[in-house]
């Protein structure tokens, strides 16, 4: 296991491939996170089952969901391969998917926004060159036009229906693990990806998508809390604060405030890095959390981004606040006893910095 | 392998995959720590550190790879832990003493 965890900083290695495609995906996610978390709290406060019911308020939830913010993802994926123009063509073919298909298209917008200002840029470097000085503003909007309406149509004839079909599979396969009660399987692979920073691939990039369609038709999704859930990382921390070597011990009580309440999860991960054994702790912790939530029904209704605990409260339905936490203070506390038990059995450990770094490193390399 | 004197650095970048998390931490104590020096610190995404135009570049070790791909030339110094770590006490150290930064 430890040279999975170690893995290797090596740019061309699997990890770095992963965590590329991953972060390409989640780049198109992030930059929109507080579009997002207006329409979280929106959806929260407004809709009949919510804070305060409001018919009238609670119109915006529906047009947000289906177009804002998969026009905003496509918009972002556009501007990330193709400048300003690529972020246009985006949005413009970003309508097509969202028109042609009954769901709303995350996965969709994810493909045609950088796909169609890929098309852009290998059109704009024909017409670059020969475009005669004077024209460059006629034939840049009509070529950026020309092209989005195609990229629109196609997107509507093709890729719209395609990926509702893909949506589906994808979301009857994760409801058929619910129903079988498999779900908290999914921290084994969670958990260890998490620590090699790939969370932000899994969270934004895989997970919150599927999530946001589960929510549109049930009002909320327990997919959102499979990676970003604070209690296993905060559980960890506190066993490395009372229980681990002297020299992590004086940074763990910052650590847990920036984790569990800043949300910042990246803080903890080092830490097991530096002790892989504790990442059987995440993922026992992992898995208590994902089969309390799913047991006691628990669901958020939109991404919670930062994963704090301040952002899993606002984005808990009014129903589900005491079973949210039942599930977070579950996991933190198994994942601390887990990993009492493992710092404790490997007392023998680094009580120096320098010497558990160089053991980090040797791993790195073996 | 790539070095430079820490007199001649006048933008320090701390990376992380998002560039919206954990490296405006970080970026936020090194600030701190090198206020009063005409030095710029600041925070990216690790895929757009070239536009930072870094002159030293400060990451987690599991990103320094691909730090490295997206600015080659420039020393890119890894760090383990968030909180407390010698190799950010250090560069920080080298920075305000003008001492040669070496990512080796």
């Amino acid at each position: 296991m430890s040279n999975i965890i170690a893995g290797d900083a090596n740019a061309t290695g699997w990890r770095s491939a992963m965590q590329k495609f991953g972060g390409f995906l989640a780049g198109m996610v992030i930059p929109n996170i507080g579009a997002f978390i207006a329409w979280g709290l929106l959806t929260a406060l407004f809709i009949p089952t919510g804070w305060l019911p409001n018919e009238e308020l609670s119109k915006m939830v529906g047009p947000m969901i289906v177009n804002l913010l998969p026009i905003l993802i496509a918009y972002t994926g556009g501007r990330m391969v193709h400048g300003q123009r690529g972020a246009v063509i985006g949005a413009v073919t970003a309508v097509g998917v969202i028109v042609g298909s009954t769901i709303p298209m995350f996965l969709g917008a994810m493909i045609v926004g950088p796909l169609s200002a890929w098309l852009l840029k290998q059109v704009d470097k024909v017409l670059d060159p020969i475009t005669p000085p004077g024209f460059e503003m006629l034939i840049g909007n009509f070529s950026l036009g020309i092209l989005g309406l195609g990229t629109a149509m196609g997107s509507f004839a093709g890729v719209g229906p395609l990926v509702t079909w893909v949506s589906d599979r994808l979301g009857e396969f994760v409801s058929s693990l619910v129903s079988t009660g498999l779900l908290p399987l999914a921290s084994l692979v969670i958990e260890p990806a998490k620590v090699l920073f790939l969370n932000n691939a899994i969270n934004h990039g895989v997970l919150a998508p599927l999530g946001v369609q589960q929510a549109t038709e049930t009002g909320k999704s327990i997919l959102f809390m499979l990676e970003s859930n604070p209690g296993p990382g905060l559980g960890i921390l506190v066993a490395f604060w009372l229980f681990g070597p002297k020299v992590l011990r004086g940074s763990a009580p910052g650590a847990i405030i920036i984790h569990f309440l800043g949300g910042i999860h990246e803080i903890y991960f080092p830490y097991i890095l530096m002790r892989p054994v504790m990442i059987v702790a995440a993922i026992a912790g992992g898995m208590t959390g994902v089969a309390t939530f799913m047991l006691l029904g628990v669901g958020l209704v939109a991404t919670p981004s930062p994963g704090s605990i301040f952002a899993y409260i606002a984005m808990t339905p009014p129903s589900d606040i005491f079973t949210m936490f039942a599930g977070v203070l579950l996991s933190a506390a198994v994942s601390f006893f887990v990993g009492m038990l493992l710092l404790r059995l490997s007392k023998a450990g680094y009580d120096d910095l320098e010497e558990a770094k160089a053991a980090s490193k040797k791993l790195k390399k073996g | 392998m790539a070095k430079i004197s820490g007199s001649d650095v006048t933008r320090l970048i701390i990376a992380c995959e998002a560039g919206m998390g954990s490296s405006v931490m970080v970026a936020g104590q090194v600030r701190k720590a090198l206020k009063g020096t005409n030095v710029h610190v600041s925070h990216s995404p690790v895929n757009l550190l070239k536009d930072e135009n870094p002159d030293v570049v400060l990451c987690q070790r599991g990103l320094s790879g691909r730090a490295k791909q997206a600015v080659p030339g420039v020393p890119v110094i890894a760090f383990d832990m968030f909180l407390g770590d010698p190799a950010i006490t250090k560069l920080i150290e080298d920075v305000k003493n003008g001492a040669e930064i070496s990512d080796e």
